[in-house]
């Protein structure tokens, strides 16, 4: 079938070069008309939100900063330092140096742990791949997003800041919202 | 003195041809003064109605604009250098930045050209997703554009409307995909998620009061003195100029060319729906903007086809060399955790074979050249990005107009810096 362009053309009407009458209506009618719909907006109250005062409710899939996780009954870490994070991050921003547990001192709950793990916050792009990766849900993107630092060397987050919980979370989104 | 010596502005001036004195410039008596002279101006980078850092040199004859340059690469970030580093799942979020109004179009134009070298079906009900997401991408790509270029021409209460819609678009991408901006929703095979619970009330609530608040910035802007007065006639560039230039979508069929790829080459579904393509007749100002507009209203209706049609079944295409597993076999499946290992860790392979692979952006023709070695990296990922097509347009669209009509007529191109220099 070959394809006709003009068989969904839609043509888009054009104002017509007015008359003297018809020019004044255009010049205080439809200055009129645009003032009605401005007017007509304040019925309907403000949409914006006091940004600073309240915080902007996030859905639960929002992607913030990140946290670490750790097992509730054992407290052990769910992380095992195996990489796969960092292997998917597209800006390169996480770093994994991984360690052997020992019967002494055990950290995570498989063989090995994450003796180091920072996350570059500064070139960290929040497209979650860190999550989508890490087959064991040591990793979630949290709903903070309230970030800004004094310093570049600040936001790099250290494996104790990631794990703890944040001073002030984010609200949620109530169901229907 | 040699002509080494002259610099590169001299140079330029020396270029154009002054208008006879006795020849009034394109429009009116009153942009020309008594001896000709010309004055080279330096536009941008920061120059709030540019639309991004964009800088145009331009050689004025009093008010009236004789000869113009843009010069661009100010927010070059080397996105296709970067993409060829990286796995190929792993070039979408990349993508995604170029043009950072239309992150869906990005994301689909390079999904498409590697599901295209993959030879790889995209379930139904991943095609519909996809079309939903583009189409309010493309809103609120419209919406962007009429508020800033409604700001550039004087009315500022049009800004806040679009931005009121378009919060809303943003927040329906949040909830889908978890992100306003950016979302890397769309994976080759698919999409990541499937849609969550109440996305389809909220999407139905939206498409359900956006034609009444696009008419409201019609009501607002179609007849207004002031808009018809600047956009009306101003700067038009006929169809054959158009072709010639290579330039697409609303700018082309402005002019009264109905080319649109989504029926031109429907791809992802798009002959499925019913929808009319908004032409303009001759291209001028009033037509780009009465084409953009018209669009959002067509965007709704495919929307709303989309939603009703949403097919059962898998969002992401069942081909696990290519697609993750779904995170539940993980803990129970040996051979899903390999897959998942392996896609994470190395990606999967695509086919040697280069393909090209067009879709219509909001601007128009954004097309993902990606050539494949048979490795997990493509060898090369070029864009062909319709902003930086546009804007050699731009000086025939001027040339011999005033300074204040560029203003209007760079704001009708709708170009995206971040497109333009990647």
């Amino acid at each position: 079938m070959t394809y006709d362009p003009q068989a969904d053309a839609l043509p888009v009407s054009r104002p017509a070069e007015p008359g003297r009458g018809a020019a004044a209506y255009r010049i205080f009618g439809e200055t009129l008309r645009g003032m009605k719909t401005t007017f007509g907006r304040i019925v309907e109250g403000p949409t914006t939100v006091q940004y600073p005062e309240d915080k902007a409710p996030v859905y639960p899939r929002f992607r913030g900063r990140h946290r670490l996780h750790r097992f509730e009954d054992t407290g052990l870490e769910k992380c095992v330092g195996c990489s796969l994070c960092a292997a998917a991050c597209p800006a390169d921003c996480i770093r994994v140096v991984a360690a052997e547990n020992t019967p002494e001192l055990r950290i995570s709950a498989g063989e090995r742990y994450a003796a180091v793990y920072e996350i570059n916050m500064s070139r960290c792009i929040f497209c979650g791949y860190c999550e989508v990766a890490c087959p064991f849900d040591a990793i979630t993107m949290g709903h903070d997003y309230e970030l800004s630092d004094y310093d570049r060397s600040d936001l790099i987050f250290t494996k104790e800041m990631l794990l703890a919980e944040p001073v002030e979370r984010a609200p949620l989104r109530a169901a229907g919202e | 003195m040699s002509p080494a010596d002259v610099s590169d502005y001299r140079r330029r001036e020396q270029s154009v041809t002054l208008s006879p004195a006795n020849e009034p410039p394109n429009r009116g008596e009153e942009g020309r003064g008594d001896h000709h002279e010309l004055l080279t101006l330096n536009m941008g980078p920061h120059h709030p109605a540019t639309h991004g850092v964009l800088r145009l040199l331009v050689s004025l004859e009093g008010e009236v604009v004789r000869d113009l340059k843009p010069i661009i690469g100010y927010v070059h970030t080397g996105i296709e250098k970067t993409a060829e580093d990286k796995a190929y799942w792993k070039v979408i979020p990349v993508v995604e930045r170029m043009d950072y109004l239309s992150y869906y179009f990005n994301a689909l134009a390079f999904c498409g050209a590697v599901e295209t070298l993959l030879d790889l079906e995209v379930p139904k009900r991943a095609q519909y997703l996809r079309v939903i997401h583009l189409e309010l991408n493309r809103i609120a790509s419209h919406l962007v554009w009429l508020g800033t270029s409604a700001l550039d021409l004087g009315a500022i209460s049009v800004f806040w409307y679009c931005f009121r819609e378009r919060e809303t678009i943003l927040d329906l991408f949040e909830m889908s995909s978890g992100q306003r901006m950016h979302t890397r929703y769309f994976q080759v095979g698919g999409v990541i998620e499937d849609i969550p619970a109440g996305f389809e009330d909220k999407l139905r609530a939206f498409i359900g009061v956006m034609p009444e608040r696009a008419d409201q910035y019609g009501d607002i802007l179609n007849r207004n003195e002031i808009v018809v007065r600047r956009l009306r006639g101003v700067c038009p560039l006929g169809e054959e100029e158009l072709l010639a230039l290579g330039v697409t979508g609303p700018l082309l069929r402005a002019a009264g060319h109905p080319w649109d790829l989504r029926k031109a080459e429907p791809y992802c579904s798009y002959d499925d729906f019913d929808f009319r393509v908004p032409v303009g007749t001759v291209g001028d100002n009033y037509d780009r903007f009465a084409v953009r507009l018209a669009e959002i209203y067509e965007s709704v209706k495919i929307i709303e086809q989309a939603l009703e049609g949403l097919p059962a079944g898998p969002y992401i295409t069942e081909d696990r060399k290519i697609a993750l597993p779904p995170r539940h076999e993980l803990a129970t499946s040996m051979e899903a955790l390999i897959h998942h290992f392996k896609l994470v860790t190395e990606g999967f392979r695509v086919p040697p074979g280069e393909v090209y692979y067009p879709i219509e952006s909001p601007r128009g023709e954004l097309g993902c050249f990606v050539r494949s070695d048979g490795s997990a990296k493509p060898v090369r990922v070029h864009m062909r990005d319709p902003s930086f097509v546009h804007l050699q347009a731009l000086a025939p669209m001027v040339r011999d107009n005033y300074i204040a009509d560029l203003i209007a007529t760079l704001a009708m191109l709708d170009p995206i810096l971040g497109g333009i220099d990647r």
